[in-house]
């Protein structure tokens, strides 16, 4: 009798058709489940994160439900050091989160053909349980928050400092806080690898 | 949709622990004064349509605008 060694009976990949990338496979264990959906796209709950490593640390959150439909994600460390998140506990209300390590805070960007006019949503950044595995658009309260935030040159500025640096890893500290508080260790993203 | 006539001053409750006062009555504009609990979400209906509008804004991204942007990137 042959024995299957156990890390081989894990899940099937799945493969996933989209529109910009192709069919991907995907390890079912990486599908995100927003189960409100993103404002406007309400009925397509399944996502899952795509990095095509290109130079412009720009992330894609892929549905699996349609093809078509890809938001364009980045960490916003990466262009506004000083961005905090201000979350209540109504909007930790179905991440499961049981502590900010686990979170992943993303801003979407809007590219339109005039790239240097591309600009990030800080108003409704998406937070992602890694571990769990559910997402999450959050309204934040606060009002000076644009949802059109023009960052070309502030990203162009990281891009070019970084690509100057031997630093082939960096690290940012959490842009999480919660508003009642008790949680207050910074989180660690890694970022990635901007030679690959 | 319930539809209620209030005067300046008077409020509406919702639940226990959600009230909504008129503070003011100026023309067409009329100023409410919320109290709720910490937790409830309050946002003026325009946030949630520009969000919407920027995130079917957002999925229009082209590959070739992006392939742009990271040549624009590059750029010293």
């Amino acid at each position: 009798m042959v024995r299957i060694p156990y890390h081989f009976i894990l899940e099937e990949i799945v493969k996933i058709k989209t529109t910009r990338f192709g069919e991907l496979e995907v390890n079912p264990s990486d599908i995100v489940t927003f189960s409100e959906g993103l404002l406007g796209f309400e009925s397509l709950k399944k996502y899952f994160v795509v990095d095509p490593g290109d130079s412009t640390l720009i992330l894609w959150l892929q549905s699996t439900e349609d093809e078509k439909v890809a938001f364009p994600i980045i960490e916003p460390k990466i262009f506004k050091p000083d961005y905090i998140a201000k979350l209540l506990p109504a909007d930790l209300n179905g991440l499961e989160l049981e502590s900010l390590q686990a979170a992943r805070l993303y801003s979407i960007l809007t590219i339109p053909a005039t790239v240097t006019e591309m600009s990030a949503n800080l108003k409704a950044p998406v937070v992602i349980n890694s571990t769990k595995k559910v997402g999450k658009q959050i309204v934040l309260q606060d009002s000076k928050l644009s949802v059109k935030h023009e960052m070309y040159k502030e990203l162009k500025t990281y891009i070019v400092s970084f690509s100057s640096d031997d630093a082939k890893r960096t690290t940012f500290t959490s842009s999480i806080a919660l508003e009642a508080g008790e949680l207050k260790t910074p989180t660690t993203f890694n970022s990635r690898n901007l030679e690959a | 949709m319930l539809v209620l006539t209030r005067k300046l001053g008077e409020s509406i409750a919702i639940d226990d622990n959600i009230k909504i006062v008129v503070v003011q009555i100026k023309g067409k504009q009329v100023r409410l004064g919320i109290k709720a609990p910490k937790e409830t979400k309050i946002h003026r209906e325009e946030v949630y349509q520009a969000i919407q509008d920027q995130n079917t804004e957002a999925v229009q991204a082209d590959m070739s605008d992006i392939a742009r942007l990271g040549e624009e990137l590059k750029k010293k």
